[in-house]
């Protein structure tokens, strides 16, 4: 189904929390390692605008539907980590603009060379790097999603879980953008299907690996994918790649908790160990 | 309609409407105080405020009632038009700022995440009026390509030279986009209340896009003044680029009838002088941009 973007652009807000109970996170607090998935959740959001810099150097910006869709989706993630931010500061934890700045700060040259480098490939290949992007948007939305709903699942805290339900549900709207555009526009492209299915495969790695450290990245997919209830979601993210034209088998999603070694296996409880 | 003074306009918290409900100004303590913020002492405007009371869709505060089929003169027409078209070039805008060091002050991206949701509402107001008008949004009439010049093809970059020139420049060139973006705002201003004087009709609607845009040249004035104050460098960048521009920002890829059409209607005629003298004494007012201002109001000569 196309993806109506009047409708979208109405009613698109900044995701809302003022009627949750904050306070809840005086008596009932997150426990540390959750924490720190929060914290890398609400760097991804933050950077969002980062990502958009490099959408923008292909020449999709200049249709109008993406235009108005990379207005709305940059702010909405922006509230995102807002939204996350401030569950963070009920715990003590900053994340002000300053820290922001001086994390984008540190990621230097790779940082600075990404936009001439992303140009550059648009160049290359030309209109059909469209459809690069925004496969990499689907499976990164999709992923986002999975996460979001897998910590809220695990958490069961009354507060936290709504508030990531509620961010979910805006990531839903940005998976339901990206597919639709990558879907037509693989289908339009044999070329653009060769191109995408070899980016995703040779260099997708999962949300926030180029911002955050790979002890960081190994800890949130291992805390949210590990076991086989983690393994299914992720297994259901590839599904949905493998659906768009030409990238049939792809299971780059999986391929990469592989990669840090997270275990599809479930742990067995230390008792139960000494019971057999 | 009295349109609002120039330079650094009053701030009117009041006015500031939520696009959401559920933001009221009492939740909005909440994120104040729980997540420690900006630091109060450097910044006088409130970015967190500003994002949270961002004007969204302004269709159901504008007054279209005065205007009807035929009764909006061609120059008003154009106006609107080509101030629609810029409005919405904002992800443009957006893309040149981004590639270079700017897009790593998380302040100043944080403004332009609001900024440009704002905008995109902004023209969504005047593609309204010339609905309301009868008129095509799109002009079929005036497509000629735009005017091509050695002087401004710098201002024609692609991203890649843009990120190499910006990579050269350093972290200053933020001083840079700032400030030519408060003069983008302040002709923006000019040819808004131009508008409003060519046609009483629009004048509400004026009125409301004024006000929407007086936050964004609070923004960009404060940083401006604050950032040319602390660096010869950033003055140095930042009179190099004010040289080189074309405006408003965006003309270069304006059809050339259309931006000859905005310069004769905004900075020609009988009052044409005296809005370039106004914004050449705004930009003289900037630390260590006196020499520059002149030039700038030469080149809004139609």
């Amino acid at each position: 189904m196309a993806f109506d973007i009047d409708k979208y652009t109405t009613n698109s807000k900044s995701v809302a929390w003022d009627d949750l109970d904050f306070d809840a996170f005086d008596t009932d607090p997150l426990p540390p390692e959750t924490l720190r998935t929060l914290r890398y959740m609400a760097d991804v959001e933050y950077h969002t605008v980062c990502y958009l810099r490099d959408l923008l150097t292909t020449p999709s910006h200049k249709e109008p539907e993406i235009g108005a869709f990379m207005t709305m989706w940059n702010r909405e993630e922006f509230w995102h980590g807002e939204a996350l931010a401030t569950v963070l500061g009920k715990h003590g934890i900053t994340l002000d603009f300053d820290e922001l700045k001086a994390n984008r700060v540190k990621l230097g040259w790779k940082d600075r060379l990404d936009p001439i480098k992303q140009s550059l490939m648009g160049g290359l290949v030309g209109h059909d790097f469209v459809a690069v992007h925004m496969s990499w948007g689907a499976v990164n939305e999709w992923s986002a999603n999975a996460a979001y709903l897998r910590l809220a699942k695990q958490q069961n805290h009354p507060v936290l879980g709504e508030l990531l339900k509620r961010i979910a549900a805006q990531e839903t709207k940005h998976v339901a953008f990206y597919a639709s555009q990558a879907r037509a526009r693989l289908a339009d492209s044999k070329k653009a299907q060769v191109i995408t299915r070899f980016a995703l495969r040779k260099f997708w790695r999962p949300v926030g690996s180029g911002i955050s450290p790979d002890s960081e990245v190994e800890h949130v997919m291992g805390a949210l994918f590990a076991g086989s209830e983690g393994r299914k979601l992720i297994q259901d993210v590839d599904s949905h790649i493998a659906k768009l034209p030409g990238m049939e088998g792809l299971r780059i999603v999986e391929n990469s908790l592989e990669r840090f070694n997270i275990s599809a296996e479930d742990e067995v409880p230390s008792g139960e160990l000494v019971a057999a | 309609m009295r349109p609002p003074a120039f330079g650094v306009p009053p701030h009117r918290p009041g006015r500031a409407r939520s696009d959401d409900p559920q933001h009221s100004d009492a939740s909005s303590a909440t994120l104040a105080s729980a997540t420690p913020g900006e630091p109060a002492g450097d910044h006088a405007f409130d970015i967190r405020e500003f994002a949270r009371t961002a004007r969204g869709n302004l269709r159901d505060q504008l007054d279209l009632s005065g205007i009807a089929p035929g009764n909006l003169p061609v120059e008003v027409l154009r106006l609107v038009r080509t101030l629609r078209d810029l409005e919405r070039a904002t992800m443009q805008r957006m893309r040149n700022v981004l590639v270079t060091a700017t897009h790593k002050d998380a302040r100043v991206t944080a403004f332009l995440t609001t900024w440009a949701f704002e905008k995109f509402w902004i023209a969504d107001a005047l593609d309204a009026v010339l609905d309301a008008a009868g008129e095509e949004r799109a002009s079929t009439e005036f497509t000629a390509a735009p005017r091509r010049s050695l002087r401004e093809r710098i201002e024609r970059r692609g991203p890649v030279r843009r990120a190499l020139a910006a990579n050269m420049a350093g972290p200053a060139l933020v001083d840079a986009h700032i400030t030519t973006q408060l003069v983008d705002e302040w002709i923006g201003q000019t040819a808004y209340r131009k508008l409003g004087e060519l046609a009483s009709t629009l004048g509400s609607v004026v009125e409301l896009v004024l006000d929407v845009k007086s936050r964004h040249i609070r923004f960009f004035t404060e940083e401006a003044q604050r950032r040319l104050t602390d660096s010869r460098r950033g003055r140095r960048l930042t009179r190099k680029e004010l040289r080189r521009m074309a405006w408003p920002v965006g003309a270069t890829e304006l059809p050339s009838d259309e931006r000859a059409a905005f310069e004769a209607t905004v900075f020609g005629g009988a009052s044409g002088p005296t809005e370039r003298g106004r914004i050449a004494s705004l930009i003289a007012s900037l630390p260590g941009m006196q020499s520059v201002a002149p030039m700038v109001a030469t080149r809004l000569a139609p």
